[in-house]
């Protein structure tokens, strides 16, 4: 969009982003609180104050819902994509504040919990942001914000070394992504003339008649660029070096909220920019982000397998279920030509439900081995031997954790896996690959997550367990644990169907182009 | 009782009980189980009543209402529904898994002692998986049902297995695992073409069989489906989990595992495989077919070589097994009903068998046939149960065993006499390994017995011995005796420690508790062997119905 005369220029519409607004406060009031309250009583005071900022920000998200509206001149849509994707990010920030404030209080030497708190909402506005983009700039000013703080809260437990290590190998590979990644949205506004994804989508597909421009070898390029990049974000193979070492040096909440808000920041940037703006070229990154997805769901359980070190083993497993989710994305149908049919997108909507769901079982899982830590006891696989004689309901919960992430039913990673397979298979014969590849790989990752529970379960206990009190997260772990058995059929179709719903925003604009120009 | 959600309160009965022991660890030592005898009890009671109301003849389609038919929609959207029914294929089937969990409960009433509480609520919940295997008439609903099994019994292997027990463990769920992952793409797949050929969404089994499917597809999904149900029952080649499984299981997992879940494999096939893809079925029942009959005789053979009893009737399993799947794609009335009892007999007779090993093996910790000896003398009616269910494992006519197994044969020999030879020559290979355990076990010498001096097959060494017994003026009474070689068993030093675990001199005969679980066993192989009319008259309608799709 061309302006020429500013004054004309229409003010921004504030309401429409209430929530990023509210984490946006939040973020600004911790850090006020961490600089000007008495040191004793930060734990208290802004633990509640994140717990409500994020419960508020939650609700605000209801003020979006079906508006399918711009601001700020088409930088910020408030769409039902970007309402699903904050959904999923404010919930794992607010579970996260739950099972990590103990953590960050009382282990690794007692960390600084405002700060925390601080980098945390940073970070969680970013991917809001990135999740409600309208604009290559946008979305790439997220992305830098949510990984900035990122990079931070790796390195939080500094005084550990692996903890320093893996976020330099993170900080490192990062910007070395980004640059590449913005080095593809400088390509991709020099081949359609602009950053506005909805503009790029509309020139694409109009240039498919008259001018060849969609064979331009520019376009591929910036599309290699942009896969290249945001393959890196989350944690893609052959781009995922820097995810064992993180997630192993990262304090154990902080790797837990890793794998899931940053990694939700970097499907919600390749869903706006590869199904929205790039859309047209579906033919051209489909058969990409297939041979990624296989590629990186075979490479993670099968590197999984030889792990003993559980958090290193989550951090692979972690890689693998990236792999799932860009099932998904290979198999978006109708996005080419913009005929998305009425149900909405089967690919994206399952994408997006997975991505749900995983944020709830992954989190859990992480939120055990914090618990687990805090008994004294470690991250090594033979720390867990005897668990379940010693800390049953621990156990009961991590094999809940474990058996969702499998994808058995009747959980709730079973029925994001169904759906996935679902959405696979109807997609023809590329679908019918990936459906097997996963199907196949989950058995596979059965052996490193059940020997994790055998290990809980038939070996005898080795150590006394510390006693200690963690309320918060054991209210966090139990709500996990409720909702990964509840998902599995209570409300799963509810939630999928909001996903279902909220997939079909994507198509508002391309519509209307007419609106635009 | 009309409107009763009879089906789902049979099945969740024991998810009850378990919930109720899990969320009240505090209570007493004696409350897990008692919670999951009356749970079970429950489930067996109703279970019962089914088969009382059960109408064979009433209609079993999607355009009916199906027996105990309870059907609740719950995502139109993709087609998934709470749909159950059941018809005179799951009837009997039921009736089994609710008596074997009660048997179960009862075996472990006093033999688990560790962990009682999570034992109990594993069985409990096992027991859930297989009656909802049974009674789900909608893909999706069985397939988590099918795969909750998986939990509790990978548990039950492990914690409470014997030596090897994780490795068993892992090696039992990641078998299963893969299979029916398989058929969870398999369900997906159908569903889908389904979709594609009508615009209906549904996972309705009875809904899906009306379905035209081309022979490519159904040749793919069949053997999609096939392969989880072939892991269950489990045919050569998919067989290798089982002996594994059933050696390091406890007794009561070892009796559910046998008697119930390999059942789950003759019912997928019965209910998924032969009415959704007949294309499939007759394009894959050759090969089916002589993977049977390879895997009866190589169960056999394989058999014939076990030092360990637990092992030699897993094998057995194997072979007897095969003769359900081999009756099945024969696809004739004789060969289904055949089938059909072989499935049962086998319940009643290898879960018995298992039982009967399991007490000796609480007595004298070890399996090992060449350990024991001489038990006729010793435990008397241990070795009458045990006389019985050999028999009945043989197929002697007049057991159980006999008419499933002939019913399969005669089916054979009207599909192929060659074929049938080997069907027939198989129950000479079974007569032979269980006599060579029987003869080993409850006749020969006991441990400690003095040798019979007309025994012409004594060693010089035993001739010795017997002569400076005799000398001492003891001579009779074994027990008495000085210790002596062992017929067949090691020679090592057996000193005359008198806590010597294998001296079966000191053993007590049945409990009352033992004796409990064994005798509903042998009343049903006599009563079934006499008269199999009842079971006959319930499946009968239900396989013509099948047949009908053939003809």
């Amino acid at each position: 969009m061309i302006v020429d005369d500013l004054s004309v220029l229409p003010l921004p519409d504030w309401s429409l982003m209430l929530p990023q607004l509210v984490v946006f406060g939040l973020a600004i009031l911790l850090l006020a609180g961490d600089a000007f309250l008495p040191k004793s009583s930060h734990y208290k005071v802004l633990t509640t104050l994140s717990i409500v900022g994020y419960g508020l920000a939650m609700a605000a998200l209801w003020t979006q819902d079906g508006k399918n509206a711009p601001t700020f001149w088409w930088l910020f849509r408030a769409d039902g994509l970007g309402v699903f994707l904050s959904l999923v990010i404010l919930l794992a920030s607010l579970i996260t504040v739950f099972v990590s404030a103990s953590y960050v209080d009382r282990l690794e030497g007692r960390m600084p919990i405002g700060e925390f708190y601080v980098l945390l909402a940073f970070s969680t506005l970013g991917a809001l942001l990135v999740a409600s983009a309208g604009d290559l700039v946008m979305i790439f000013v997220g992305i830098e914000l949510a990984s900035l703080s990122t990079y931070v809260l790796t390195a939080f437990a500094k005084r550990r070394e692996t903890a320093v290590e893996g976020a330099m190998k993170y900080f490192l590979l990062g910007i070395f992504a980004s640059a590449i990644l913005v080095y593809g949205m400088a390509w991709i506004y020099g081949a359609t003339g602009s950053t506005n994804l909805d503009v790029i989508s509309y020139a694409l597909a109009n240039a498919n008649a008259s001018s060849s421009i969609l064979g331009e070898p520019s376009l591929l390029l910036a599309l290699l660029l942009v896969v290249v990049g945001l393959g890196f974000k989350m944690a893609a193979v052959p781009f995922h070096f820097w995810t064992p070492d993180a997630y192993d040096g990262a304090a154990t909440p902080v790797s837990g909220w890793m794998s899931v808000v940053p990694k939700a920041a970097a499907f919600a940037a390749t869903l706006r920019i590869l199904v929205q703006a790039l859309g047209p070229m579906a033919d051209d990154w489909m058969n990409l982000i297939a041979v990624l997805a296989l590629v990186t769901m075979a490479f993670g359980n099968i590197v999984a397998l030889s792990q003993r070190n559980v958090k290193r083993m989550l951090a692979y497993s972690s890689i693998a279920h990236t792999g799932y989710m860009m099932v998904g994305l290979a198999v978006a149908g109708g996005i080419a030509g913009f005929n998305m049919d009425a149900t909405g997108d089967e690919g994206i909507s399952s994408l997006l439900f997975y991505l749900f769901a995983y944020a709830i079982m992954n989190l859990g899982a992480f939120a055990v081995i914090g618990w687990v830590q805090h008994r004294g006891r470690g991250i090594m696989l033979d720390d867990y031997a005897g668990l379940a004689s010693t800390e049953p309901l621990a156990a009961a919960a991590m094999t809940v954790f474990l058996v969702s992430l499998m994808g058995i039913p009747p959980t709730i990673g079973f029925y994001a896996k169904y759906r996935l397979i679902l959405a696979a298979i109807q997609a023809g014969n590329v679908g019918l690959i990936l459906a097997i590849g996963i199907v196949l790989l989950s058995a596979v990752s059965a052996y490193y997550y059940l020997r994790l529970v055998a290990t809980m379960y038939f070996s005898e206990p080795s150590q006394t367990p510390r006693e200690t009190k963690t309320p918060l997260l054991n209210v966090g772990i139990a709500g996990l644990a409720i909702a990964t058995i509840l998902g599995g059929f209570l409300f799963a179709v509810p939630v999928y169907n909001l996903a279902d719903r909220w997939s079909r925003a994507l198509e508002i604009f391309a519509h209307i182009p007419g609106r635009f120009f | 009782m009309n409107g009763f959600p009879l089906l789902s309160v049979m099945a969740f009965l024991p998810l009850v009980g378990a919930l109720l022991i899990f969320f009240l660890p505090k209570a007493s030592q004696g409350f897990p189980k008692m919670v999951a005898l009356i749970s079970a009890l429950g489930s067996l009671v109703l279970s019962i009543v089914m088969v009382i109301q059960f109408d064979p003849n009433a209609p079993f389609d999607a355009n009916n209402a199906v027996p105990f038919q309870e059907k609740i929609e719950w995502a139109n959207g993709i087609g998934i529904s709470y749909f159950l029914g059941v018809d005179g294929i799951a009837v009997p089937l039921i009736v089994l898994t609710t008596a074997i969990s009660v048997i179960a409960i009862i075996w472990s009433w006093d033999t688990v002692k560790m962990r009682q509480r999570e034992y109990f609520i594993a069985l409990l919940l096992l027991e859930t998986g297989m009656l909802g295997v049974f009674v789900s008439l909608d893909l999706f609903i069985f397939y988590i049902f099918w795969e909750i099994m998986l939990i509790p019994m990978a548990l039950l292997i492990g914690i409470w297995g014997s030596t090897n027990r994780v490795y068993a463990a892992m090696k039992f769920f990641i078998y299963t695992l893969l299979g029916s992952l398989l058929m969870l793409i398999g369900i997906v797949a159908t569903y889908q073409t389904y979709f594609q050929e009508t615009g209906e969404r549904t996972l309705n089994v009875l809904r899906l069989q009306e379905g035209n499917y081309s022979p490519t597809f159904q040749f793919w999904v069949f053997a999609a489906f096939f392969i989880a149900f072939a892991v269950k029952v489990p045919l050569f080649p998919f067989h290798t989990w089982l002996p594994d499984a059933h050696v390091e299981a406890p007794t009561a997992a070892s009796v559910i595992l046998a008697a119930v879940m390999l059942k789950m494999g003759g019912y997928g096939l019965l209910r998924f495989n032969l009415p959704m893809f007949e294309e499939g079925t007759r394009q894959w029942a050759p090969i089916i077919i002589g993977l049977s009959v390879i895997a009866i005789l190589y169960g056999a053979f394989v058999a014939l070589v076990q030092p360990d009893m637990k092992k030699l009737v897993a094998y057995s399993s194997v072979s007897h097994m095969a003769f359900v799947t081999l009756g099945i794609f024969l696809l004739s009335l004789q060969g289904l009903e055949g089938a059909m009892m072989v499935m049962l007999a086998h319940g009643f007779n290898t879960g018995a068998l298992f039982l009967l090993i399991g007490v000796v093996y609480e007595r004298a910790h070890t399996r090992q046939i060449s350990a024991f000896g001489g038990l006729a003398s010793r435990i008397p009616a241990w070795a009458a149960y045990f006389t019985l269910f050999m028999f009945a494992s043989i197929g002697l006519p007049g057991l159980s065993g006999f008419v499933g197994e002939f019913l399969v044969a005669i089916a054979t020999w009207h599909y192929n006499p060659w074929l049938a030879l080997f069907t027939f020559a198989v129950v000479i290979f079974a007569a032979w390994y269980m006599m060579w355990m029987f003869q080993r076990v409850v006749f020969g010498r006991a441990r400690g017995e003095i040798p019979d001096p007309h025994d012409n097959a004594l060693t010089p060494e035993e001739v010795e011995m017997l002569a400076a017994a005799g000398d001492d003026g003891h001579g009779g009474h074994g027990s008495h005796a000085m210790p002596l070689p062992v017929s067949g068993g090691s020679h090592d030093a057996h000193d005359a420690h008198g806590d010597d675990p294998l001296d079966s001199s000191k053993w007590h005969d049945l409990s009352k508790k033992e004796a409990i679980t064994l005798f509903p066993l042998a009343v049903a192989t006599i009563v079934f062997g006499i008269y199999p009319a009842p079971i006959m008259r319930i499946v009968e309608p239900a396989f013509q119905r099948l047949l009908a799709l053939y003809n």
